[in-house]
């Protein structure tokens, strides 16, 4: 019964007009970024990079949002250690040189209340260049635990890996990378 | 004599079934990784790590039998106690039932491409139909191998409670998991 009372209310304040701009934290534990890359025109590699920390800024009101977020590339992890070692060196991730990779963006798009697309800057190897991801899906729920709002969803985008530098074996594993996200942040008091 | 035996040989030559020819798994890039939904905002992934398999695969005849199983205890999602719930008597309960099993034995063909498998998936001590599509399938020589390499990218969409894996249905954790499967095999 508590439960209920503490959902109902955390539901009231999720409803209820608020002071914008909005400010999420992210949550480690729901946001990744994964990586595709096609192998020999055949089948998708995958990666996953954690330990995402960042936060969002939103507006919903005023459909307007920031977001800086940052990620180390040498804690890539794609299930093969021996895979993951050779994706730190200089002519791929080249961690050691670069041991943080960022994601800032102002460019929000949205679709009614919901973020549909959001375009920045991802830094990689000390390079910078746009990237636009898209929202395949953006909702917010109310953390059963922590009982704040978290908002959040999956986004996807694209980048060409030479624009950054990290060409080791084109054209055998393709140039062209999806980005795929999953990221959720828990709105800060 | 000699005429003989090579007659025998060509016998048994034209006698033999045109036979499939054996692809084993190759484990450095073959891996599957689920998605299910997380409270309707973002969707949560985990990748199993360690999988062995065989697949026999006769392109001119279109036939095929793949057998992969999988290890449960080696699922990753980066998040170590999420990867122990999953472990539990909750999820795959990996205490009793240690491994995952495909066996496919219906595969469809498009020209000389597989375009889906079709076999059972034995998990939690239950078996149950599944269909993998194909999004892309392609054979070609590995440089470094010298052997030729068949694969793709496959993927599925299952309901978990055919399994038994209902924990959390009621409130309101995901029935369906995604399934995307990369794989890919070397002819020996």
């Amino acid at each position: 019964m508590k439960a209920l009372a503490l959902c109902l209310l955390a539901w009231a304040a999720h409803r209820a007009p608020r002071a914008e701009p909005v400010i999420y934290r992210l949550d480690p534990e729901h946001s990744f970024v994964w990586f595709e890359v096609l192998h020999f025109g055949t089948s998708t590699l995958r990666g996953r990079f954690g330990g995402l920390q960042g936060y969002v800024e939103l507006d919903r009101s005023a459909q307007s949002g920031f977001v800086s977020l940052q990620l180390k590339p040498a804690g890539v992890d794609t299930g093969l250690p021996a895979f993951d070692a050779r994706l730190r060196e200089s002519d791929l991730l080249a961690s050691e040189a670069w041991p943080v990779a960022t994601f800032t963006a102002s460019r929000f798009h949205f679709e009614g209340a919901d973020v549909n697309a959001v375009h920045g800057q991802l830094t990689l190897r000390g390079i910078s260049q746009p990237l636009e991801l898209r929202a395949l899906r953006f909702g917010c729920h109310v953390h059963p635990q922590l009982q704040r709002e978290a908002c959040g969803g999956d986004f996807e985008g694209e980048l060409n890996r030479a624009d950054f530098g990290a060409s080791f074996g084109m054209p055998f594993v393709a140039n062209q990378v999806r980005l795929r996200v999953q990221v959720e942040g828990i709105r800060q008091p | 004599m000699r005429h003989l035996l090579a007659a025998a040989t060509l016998g048994l030559a034209l006698a033999a079934p045109a036979s499939a020819t054996t692809y084993a798994i190759d484990p450095t890039h073959t891996f599957v990784t689920y998605e299910i939904g997380h409270f309707g905002t973002s969707t949560n992934r985990g990748r199993f790590d360690k999988k062995e398999g065989t697949v026999q695969f006769d392109r001119a005849a279109k036939t095929g039998k793949v057998e992969i199983s999988f290890d449960l205890n080696a699922i990753s999602t980066g998040v170590a106690m999420l990867d122990k719930h999953l472990q539990s008597a909750d999820f795959f309960d990996t205490a009793k039932h240690p491994n995952a099993r495909f066996v496919g034995d219906k595969f469809s063909f498009s020209g000389d491409k597989v375009t889906q498998v079709a076999g059972t998936l034995t998990m939690l001590g239950k078996t149950a139909p599944v269909t993998l599509k194909a999004n892309n399938f392609n054979c070609y020589i590995n440089p470094m191998l010298r052997r030729e390499v068949c694969g793709g990218d496959f993927q599925t969409t299952l309901k978990r409670s055919q399994w038994g894996m209902n924990w959390g249905l009621e409130s309101g954790v995901p029935d369906e998991v995604r399934l995307l499967i990369q794989v890919e095999a070397i002819k020996q």
